[in-house]
């Protein structure tokens, strides 16, 4: 009977709200839902999980407003009705649309006055970090690593839903605002002694002196086997102790290894071992050979290295993997390449080295050793360390803190009433052979007037911290804190560090403070700065929010190019990648490594390295939106140049590439990283991908699968494609639906495997053809075999056929406007830390408009969402 | 003092007089202890330069001869006078006065260890001279094959001659042959043998 008329809740709910509103008779949303919803919607088939019949028209509360927007969308794309079913009128359609749309924002209106628009937020802890970092001029103090992980809300960790805090973040604030402090604060009369040092890879005590004599690498001498240390062959060196002893690795040989950086092998310059934290120069010497039983040969081209930095831990013993990547630097073939940068180090950090372009290979255990062996080899002839480089002393995060207030010698025995600052003592672990300096007794910050000290440093420091002007009432309270433990006996330094931890754990500095309503000046040069540098702003953003100065379009314009031209820009491509495309769960899984032997860290890096290169290429040339998913150029090295199968691409750093005519490649879809985070590492389904593209491109998102349906799993045997698997599960009508709009970008991608190689056939452990070597490395040992055929064919939901990537990529490409949609959405979740609400989609609307009809690309984009009322005002 | 007295004997062969001589003696001898008194300032300032002979560990080769010399250059007041590689021997000049002021024997030999020890990585030792003799020990010679490489010969030498009754040892990779002066009592060729395998050392 329930299907025959309107039902009775419904009817009770909608009737109020419909005498209240302008609806002519005949577009009585009432007849609307009866005649064309109702029939599935209702308590015996509801169909989606959608009972029209007890679902009530009480938008105040959340879930009922969720699903009457769904309610909304599906109507608005067409979707529903049904195309199987009789169409109804277009005007009755639109009537109905109108109404609901305007219920809907009332009702929003209402929630978002009490509520208010992006909720109160702390720093996310990459934002802490480099708040910090920018703060203190410290830019590489690592303090993300030690904070609990921030949740996620709407794609980002920057939402407000997602960013509580616990007792847990407090007391970890705590314990950062001391290292901070520590670091920071100058606690001697000069600089550290800039130290030089030449390390030989084979140090004392390495990993690498012990493989290189078992044969997994060679000492040479003017590009020749060192006459005085053989390679290992029959017989292997014997005794490490006794050839350091002797002096063996100090001869100023090069070092050139074989073997790659494996599970019990991480090559580390360990002579040299940090002490005092800061800016480093490190310069190395690097070539390539190829090996050939005990002679030195020309390379097959241009090899790569890999330096990181290895946080020493525990007895100092090793670090196990890198704590992060310095860079991949190019071994040219013979002749030796040096290559300098300037990093920050932290205490206990260490150089680690990888011959990150050569394939797995071991000598160790091997018959002949090294005299035995053919291949390629990576050759370090010497690291050059030199630092602590300080271009001031005391260094800007001292004079942050103190200014200019002079140092001078803590003598007790001149102030018997003043407790002396703590200091800790220096450890150095490992077998680093640079030294720290001799003690040279307690060195403080002296004033000779402490309060009116005080108030002027805080005066200085506290808007820079809390980005924003502080009353003096606010600094009052911190002045006087300090007048109490100066009071108590703490010495000026120590009544200030004390200030200071108060001011960094304060809820000023860490949390984004923004008035409701439209922002203030202070808010909007924080939004812009959080946005694009995802740090604080700089000098110039306060002085132009001081003077009121961005509210001028002008301004603003101009602010976001020069953000966008600076460095710290990066911060803004890498993070927003990490969590709009998820390249921040890049090694969340291993590729198989029968299935995919060819996988190496290197290419994983570049993998992410292109994925960043390409969007700030979408940003500098300002490109449109089809380019998210189709390009007729990549940026590449040659790693992935190999990768693609793309020739005339040599050494290892990232450059722009024009695509062949036929290529596959072009656009975020098929970049490898992008096919890699979604799969499993070992295989492919176009599900994850498939709900990967509509949620994250097309801003489609999937329905979660229902409860009580098992997972379609890939058949590793190579018996059955995952094609035929999902046949049988669209068999199950409520799967269906789904399936319809998830799958076919997922078949689309098919065409690419689990580390985002081009495939035409599955690769198998079990059954299937012997697979040709490809461009796999030709030292690297092939197992896996050529399965099913792939099939990259499809439908999508308006009915139109892809066969293949290209197919759909073009299809999908001709859609520009859905696809700056969905990026400017993103972006504004991105940067306001709050969801796009319902009323707000007509701004995004207008966005999009401005930029179509601007012709702009994705660097339009950004200057139109800075620009509209939504960044300046939600 | 031994200069006085070669100067009274010298005395009694010219005068023939024992009475003559006895006398002359206590006057030489007077003479002698005054002048003693007052230049014994002068004396002490004055360098007595001996040689000396020592026993040397690490010196597994003849080419180590080279590291030797290399290794004393950086003491300075010690002169490398000779080498004998057969007998692990080094002669060395030096005043033990200015290098080893107030030390006994054994304190001069422990301080001179260190001093080699710190120049050479501890390459090189210094010991007293072996007290047994020659005779009573008997040579080993293992043919060994290995690397042409100083460290790894090293490294078979270490093997070997932390072995309590070995005297001296050689160890050359290069001449495929490691030699060890044992005393019998105290160790034997097996027991040489399985400290050179367990070194990784292949004994032919």
């Amino acid at each position: 009977m329930l299907r025959r008329s309107l039902p009775l809740v419904l009817l009770n709910c909608l009737v109020p709200f419909l005498q209240t509103n302008v609806v002519a008779a005949e577009d009585n949303p009432r007849s609307y839902f009866e005649s064309h919803c109702v029939t599935c919607h209702d308590s015996e088939l509801k169909k989606g999980g959608l009972d029209l019949t007890v679902l009530k028209f009480d938008l105040s509360k959340s879930a009922n407003f969720t699903q009457w927007v769904k309610i909304y969308d599906r109507i608005d794309t067409g979707e529903m009705p049904p195309k199987k079913k009789a169409r109804p009128p277009a005007a009755e359609t639109k009537s109905v649309k109108a109404w609901l749309h305007d219920a809907l924002i009332d009702a929003e209106k209402v929630v978002l006055k009490k509520r208010g628009q992006t909720g109160l937020r702390r720093l996310t802890r990459a934002e802490y970090e480099n708040t910090v970092r920018d703060l203190f001029d410290m830019p590489g103090i690592a303090l993300k690593g030690e904070l609990p992980a921030d949740g996620s809300a709407h794609g980002f960790d920057k939402n407000s839903d997602a960013l509580d805090i616990s007792h847990v973040n407090i007391a970890k604030y705590m314990e950062a605002a001391n290292r901070i402090l520590d670091l920071a604060i100058a606690t001697r009369p000069n600089p550290p002694t800039v130290q030089k040092r030449r390390i030989s890879l084979a140090n004392r005590g390495g990993f690498v002196a012990h493989v290189i004599m078992n044969g997994d690498g060679v000492l040479l001498r003017d590009k020749k086997p060192d006459p005085d240390f053989p390679p290992a062959g029959e017989h292997r060196h014997i005794d490490q102790g006794a050839h350091e002893q002797i002096g063996s690795f100090r001869t100023g040989s090069t070092v050139g290894l074989f073997r790659h950086e494996d599970e019990s092998f991480s090559p580390y310059f360990i002579e040299h071992v940090t002490i005092y934290p800061g800016r480093y120069r490190v310069r190395t010497s690097l070539w390539s050979f190829h090996w050939d039983k005990g002679r030195v040969l020309p390379a097959r081209g241009t090899e790569a290295a890999r330096l990181s930095v290895v946080q020493l831990t525990g007895d100092g013993r090793g670090g196990q993997h890198p704590s992060y990547v310095l860079g991949y630097y190019d071994a040219p073939s013979i002749e030796s390449k040096e290559h300098e940068l300037i990093t920050w180090l932290n205490h206990n950090e260490i150089i680690g080295f990888n011959t990150a372009s050569l394939a797995p290979t071991a000598n160790y255990s091997r018959k002949g050793r090294a005299m035995a062996f053919t291949g390629p080899g990576i050759a370090c002839d010497w690291l050059d360390i030199e630092g602590p480089l300080h271009e001031v002393w005391p260094p800007i995060a001292h004079q942050r803190l103190f200014g200019k207030l002079p140092l001078v010698e803590f003598r007790n025995d001149q102030t018997p009433k003043v407790s002396a600052p703590q200091r800790q003592r220096i450890r150095q672990l490992g077998a680093g052979r640079n030294r720290p300096d001799p003690e040279s007794g307690i060195w403080t910050v002296q004033s000779k007037s402490p309060t009116n000290d005080a108030d002027r440093l805080l005066a200085s420091f506290l808007p820079k911290a809390f980005r924003r002007p502080v009353d003096q009432e606010v600094r009052q309270r911190y002045v006087a804190k300090f007048q109490e433990r100066f009071k108590a006996g703490d010495c000026f330094e120590t009544a200030m560090r004390w200030v200071y931890r108060a001011a960094l754990c304060s809820p000023d500095f860490l949390y984004h403070v923004e008035p409701a309503g439209t922002l203030d000046q202070h808010a909007i040069a924080n939004r812009l700065s959080y946005f694009l540098w995802n740090s604080m702003p700089d000098e110039r953003l306060r002085q132009l929010a001081n003077a009121g100065e961005l509210k001028s379009k002008e301004v603003l314009r101009s602010e976001v190019e020069r953000l966008l031209k600076d460095e710290r820009s990066q911060r803004f491509v890498e993070d927003f990648l990490g969590q709009w495309l998820k390249l921040k769960q890049i090694a969340a899984t291993d590729p198989d490594r029968k299935l995919y032997p060819e996988f190496s860290a290197y290419l994983q890096d570049s993998m992410v390295a292109e994925s960043r290169a390409y969007f700030c290429e979408l940003i500098d040339k300002d490109l449109d939106a089809s380019y998210l998913v189709k390009s007729d150029f990549a940026m590449l090295n040659e790693k992935l140049a190999v990768h693609y199968g793309i020739p005339g691409v040599h050494g290892s750093q990232i450059r722009r590439v024009q695509l062949p005519a036929d290529s596959q490649r072009g656009g975020f879809l098929t970049q490898a990283a992008v096919l890699k985070i979604t799969a499993n590492g070992t295989t492919t389904s176009p599900v994850p991908r498939g709900a990967f593209v509509m949620e994250r491109l097309l801003g489609q998102m999937p329905e979660p699968p229902p409860p009580n349906i098992p997972a379609v799993e890939p058949d590793v045997r190579g018996a059955s494609t995952i094609r035929e698997q999902l046949e049988k599960h669209k068999a199950n009508a409520s799967c269906a639906t789904c399936h319809l709009k998830i799958d076919p970008p997922g078949f689309a991608l098919e065409s690419f495997d689990v580390i985002g190689g081009f495939r035409t056939r599955y690769r198998s452990i079990g059954e299937g053809d012997p697979a040709p070597r490809g461009s796999i490395d030709p030292f690297i040992g092939i197992s896996f075999k050529l399965g099913q055929p792939v099939d990259a064919s499809g439908v999508i939901p308006d009915g139109r056929t892809f066969n293949g990537i290209n197919d759909w990529k073009s299809l999908i490409a001709a859609d520009r406007e859905s696809l700056l949609r969905n990026l400017a959405k993103q972006l504004v979740i991105y940067s306001t830390g709050s969801d796009i609400s319902f009323s707000e989609r007509d701004e995004i609307a207008a966005i999009v408009k401005s930029v179509s009809k601007k012709k702009g690309g994705i660097r339009t984009l950004i200057h139109e969402i800075i620009q509209n009322e939504l960044f300046r005002a939600k | 003092m031994s200069r006085a007295w070669d100067d009274i004997k010298m005395i009694e062969q010219i005068t023939s007089c024992k009475r003559y001589c006895i006398t002359a003696s206590m006057i030489l001898f007077a003479v002698f202890a005054f002048s003693a008194e007052s230049t014994h300032a002068a004396d002490a300032k004055k360098k007595t330069v001996e040689r000396h002979t020592h026993h040397v560990v690490g010196l597994f080769c003849v080419e180590r001869e080279a590291d030797l010399r290399e290794a004393v250059k950086q003491l300075p007041d010690l002169v490398f006078v000779s080498a004998d590689f057969n007998k692990a021997e080094v002669v060395l000049s030096y005043d033990t006065k200015v290098l080893f002021p107030n030390m006994n024997d054994g304190q001069r030999v422990q301080r001179l260890d260190n001093m080699f020890k710190s120049v050479s990585s501890h390459t090189f030792s210094i010991k007293p001279l072996r007290p047994i003799a020659d005779d009573k020990l008997t040579l080993i010679k293992i043919p060994v094959a290995g690397l042409d490489c100083k460290a790894c010969s090293y490294g078979a030498y270490r093997a070997v001659h932390g072995i309590d009754g070995v005297e001296i040892a050689t160890a050359s990779f290069k001449a495929g042959l490691v030699t060890a002066l044992i005393d019998p009592k105290k160790t034997n060729r097996i027991a040489l043998e399985a400290a050179l395998k367990q070194r990784g050392v292949a004994v032919k």
